[in-house]
């Protein structure tokens, strides 16, 4: 083939847009050598081709539609005491219970309380799943791990029934403790000059609220918070004791998680003087106006909490990989791809004999794994051992595809003219965009569902049919018919 | 049945699409019986791994054999330890409750810093479950809906899902018997065998249906061309089995196992039974 002819194939648009898109592709991996002379690249690697753990905590919690014919916020309140536990509003229809119950426990409940069940099911409100995500991710960044990711899985319904830790480069002990583990929360009061006094203890807090604005509808934020009887006594005896009643403005209230200073403010003058003659179970520590009062509000309110979740979870499933076998993972999964390649090369050098075919075939094939992983490393999705198969599945049936357009363009006679081989083409091309969109279709549940680590799988077959049947089949097409005319 | 690709001449002109079925239903029956045998004596018709079952699997390297891992791990549920090559083992507990889980990882993590574990709660294997038997169903009515669509044609499109429904049944039966535990890599391999397993059945029906020619040859060159198409994957996952082999990665070779199952009953199901179906439609409309 002289430069000539290479040039005419090269510029085809089918035929440059692939090439364009490796060219991208390696760019986007990046192979190169890190500072330490290891051989490095832009992938990423999920949890089983890498060191790191993984915990998935279930809600002890349950969401239940209802009907009522009294007043809604009555109803729920009247829940709340009969179940004794944290019932709250999700919307007008909808309940979250933060405690296990199954439907048949609640029935009765429901109907004592003037009610009626129309749905239930297990976990927890969005909302409520955000706060346990913020949560779990402050918690992390306190570790600060490099590579960590917090994800709440939400059914169609709403609802968010787990929540998924990953952590990379920690082990499984590390990771148990660190989702279990609750921080040292303190309130101290300033005395002198520098000085503080304990006040009292985060178990004096009986409950912290979400976010809020006082007054409703202002741009003034703050997180209310509240004390148990003895913890209001202390805080009054305290506030008094120490002057912060007589002047706040010199006797600031400190409030500190793991002996760290998370919030600093004083009395304001009208609590100031309620805490003279009554203690007060209920507090609001307010922490500015706009976007950095309610940031700072968000991150009281979890300090306030010292790391606790809102809701009670099990664990319901964890596991972990060293790092010495995550590389192993690593290296076997290479190998596996190269050498897939290297016996389908074989199997197709058996059939055709002719290297002319057989090399683009092979080099097609290999081009379209490359922009699979091109894009992988575009998205920065985690890939684990399942991709790999799905990777290396989407080899195995991308020759196929090559194959059965090899085989109807050389159907009867080798040198077919250019409109019975556009006839013949696109006669492969129907072949291979049925097979192409059972395929997707195929995966397509498994894609939308949250079946743990199957999704990444699903993708990236998706994504391999994809970029087979837009981009490398047509120009696949067109290289061939070049090779064949000659 | 010898399938030696390019060794054997593909002639199906002497049978009549009756004697054609008779091995591959036997097959389906045969399958479709242990099944439900498996189904009524354990609920499920596949056997199903931690996963879905719930419980522990830990997989290490070590030259411990068997039995002394069995005396290590007295304390605790083990249920089963198999080994691989390369000194790799892997073990599977039963349920614990969290405390047992947690010594354990400390047992482990002390003893064996290498391993990899893997814990699933009986309730979050019983989601999993129902999810992945919904992801299955839906894929094959997918499926089904996309090959209809495509034919339009009911014969021809139903000997398609019919092969594709006979595959994942015979696998699933041979799954049972050499004991591979349906796990969510299997499931993924069991939905990649409905996309994959009508490829060769799509080709065969549009090479039968749209060219022109006598059908004996037709079915001649579908088959020498599909025979191809299935044998490179087949290499593609054979490789895939021996290097994880080697590697003792579990997961891949669950996965490529039941690809490779999978794959073998495709031949089957589309040039036995997919041709059969179809060479039955052609006489009879030819015939009219």
């Amino acid at each position: 083939m002289n430069s000539k002819e290479i040039m005419g194939i090269v510029s085809d648009w089918r035929v440059a847009i692939l090439l364009i898109l490796v060219v991208l592709s390696i760019i986007a991996i990046y192979p190169h050598f890190d500072e330490q002379g290891h051989p490095a690249s832009n992938l990423q690697y999920g949890l089983d081709l890498q060191q790191g753990s993984w915990i998935q905590l279930e809600f002890n919690a349950e969401v239940v539609g209802f009907t009522t014919d009294k007043q809604t916020e009555e109803f729920v309140t009247d829940l709340s005491k009969w179940l004794d536990t944290e019932v709250s509003l999700v919307d007008a229809t909808h309940v979250e219970i933060r405690k296990s119950y199954t439907k048949e426990a609640l029935d009765p409940v429901f109907a004592d309380a003037g009610g009626k069940i129309t749905s239930y099911a297990p976990g927890v409100s969005k909302a409520t799943a955000e706060d346990v995500k913020r949560i779990l991710e402050n918690k992390i960044n306190q570790i600060g791990t490099k590579d960590a990711k917090v994800q709440t899985l939400t059914g169609m319904n709403n609802v968010a029934r787990y929540v998924r830790v990953e952590l990379a480069g920690v082990d499984m002990k590390q990771a148990q403790e660190l989702v279990g583990k609750q921080g040292k929360f303190e309130i101290r009061v300033m005395t002198v000059g520098n000085s503080s006094e304990h006040v009292l203890f985060g178990d004096s807090i009986t409950s912290v609220q979400m976010p809020s604005q006082s007054p409703p509808g202002s741009d003034k934020w703050g997180v209310s918070f509240t004390l148990s009887e003895a913890g209001a006594t202390a805080f009054q005896d305290a506030a008094i004791k120490y002057g912060a009643t007589k002047d706040p403005a010199n006797h600031y209230l400190n409030m500190l998680l793991d002996n760290k200073t998370v919030y600093s403010a004083p009395l304001s003058d009208d609590l100031a003087r309620q805490l003279n003659t009554v203690k007060t179970r209920q507090l609001y520590a307010s922490t500015g106006t706009g976007k950095a009062g309610s940031t700072a509000a968000t991150n009281l309110e979890i300090h306030l909490r010292a790391g606790a979740l809102p809701v009670g979870v099990t664990i319901a499933g964890s596991g972990g990989v060293s790092a010495p076998l995550g590389e192993r993972y690593k290296l076997m999964a290479l190998l596996a791809g190269i050498f897939a390649l290297i016996t389908v090369g074989f199997v197709i050098y058996y059939r055709y004999r002719e290297p002319g075919i057989v090399l683009p075939m092979v080099l097609i094939n290999a081009s379209e794994i490359l922009i699979l992983l091109g894009f992988i490393s575009l998205i920065k999705f985690q890939m684990d051992l399942p991709t790999i198969a799905g990777l290396i599945a989407v080899l195995g049936t991308g020759i196929d595809q090559l194959v059965v357009i090899t085989d109807e363009i050389l159907h009867e006679g080798k040198v077919p003219s250019p409109g019975v081989y556009v006839k013949r083409l696109s006669r492969a091309l129907s072949i291979i965009v049925t097979a192409a969109a059972t395929v997707f279709i195929a995966m397509l549940p498994l894609a939308l569902m949250d079946l743990s680590t199957l999704k990444g799988f699903a993708i990236i077959t998706i994504l391999g049919v994809l970029v087979g049947v837009i981009i490398t089949r047509p120009a696949y097409g067109k290289v061939i018919m070049e090779i064949l005319s000659k | 049945m010898s399938m030696i690709m390019g060794l054997i001449n593909y002639n199906i002109e002497k049978y009549t699409p009756q004697q054609l079925v008779v091995i591959p239903l036997a097959l389906l029956v045969i399958s479709i019986i242990l099944l439900s045998l498996n189904m009524v004596t354990t609920g499920m018709p596949v056997k199903p791994g931690i996963d879905f079952s719930g419980g522990t699997a830990v997989t290490l390297d070590t030259a411990d054999t068997a039995d002394q891992l069995r005396a290590t791990f007295a304390a605790y549920p083990l249920t089963d330890v198999s080994e691989g090559v390369n000194n790799g083992k892997f073990l599977k507990f039963g349920a614990m409750d969290d405390a047992k889980f947690r010594s354990l990882t400390d047992l482990i993590s002390q003893k064996y810093p290498d391993a990899k574990i893997d814990q699933i709660g009986e309730t979050f294997g019983k989601t999993l479950q129902e999810q992945a038997v919904i992801a299955i169903i839906f894929s094959f009515i997918g499926m089904a809906i996309v090959i209809y669509l495509s034919f339009r044609t009911f014969v021809p499109a139903t000997a398609v899902v019919v092969s594709a429904f006979a595959d994942m049944v015979m696998t699933a039966a041979t799954m049972n018997i050499i004991g591979i535990p349906l796990t969510l890599g299997t499931t993924a391999a069991l939905l990649m065998l409905i996309g994959y397993s009508v490829d060769s059945d799509i080709l065969l029906t549009n090479r039968v249906l749209k060219r022109q020619g006598k059908l004996v040859d037709k079915l001649k060159g579908a088959f020498d061309t599909g025979i191809i198409m299935t044998s490179t994957t087949f290499a593609a996952v054979t490789a895939m089995l021996i290097v994880s082999w080697i590697g003792s990665v579990q997961i891949l070779i669950e996965i490529s196992a039941v690809l490779l199952i999978g794959l073998v009953f495709d031949v089957l199901n589309t040039w036995l039974t997919n041709a059969a179906l179809l060479k039955w439609y052609v006489q009879k409309e030819g015939g009219k």
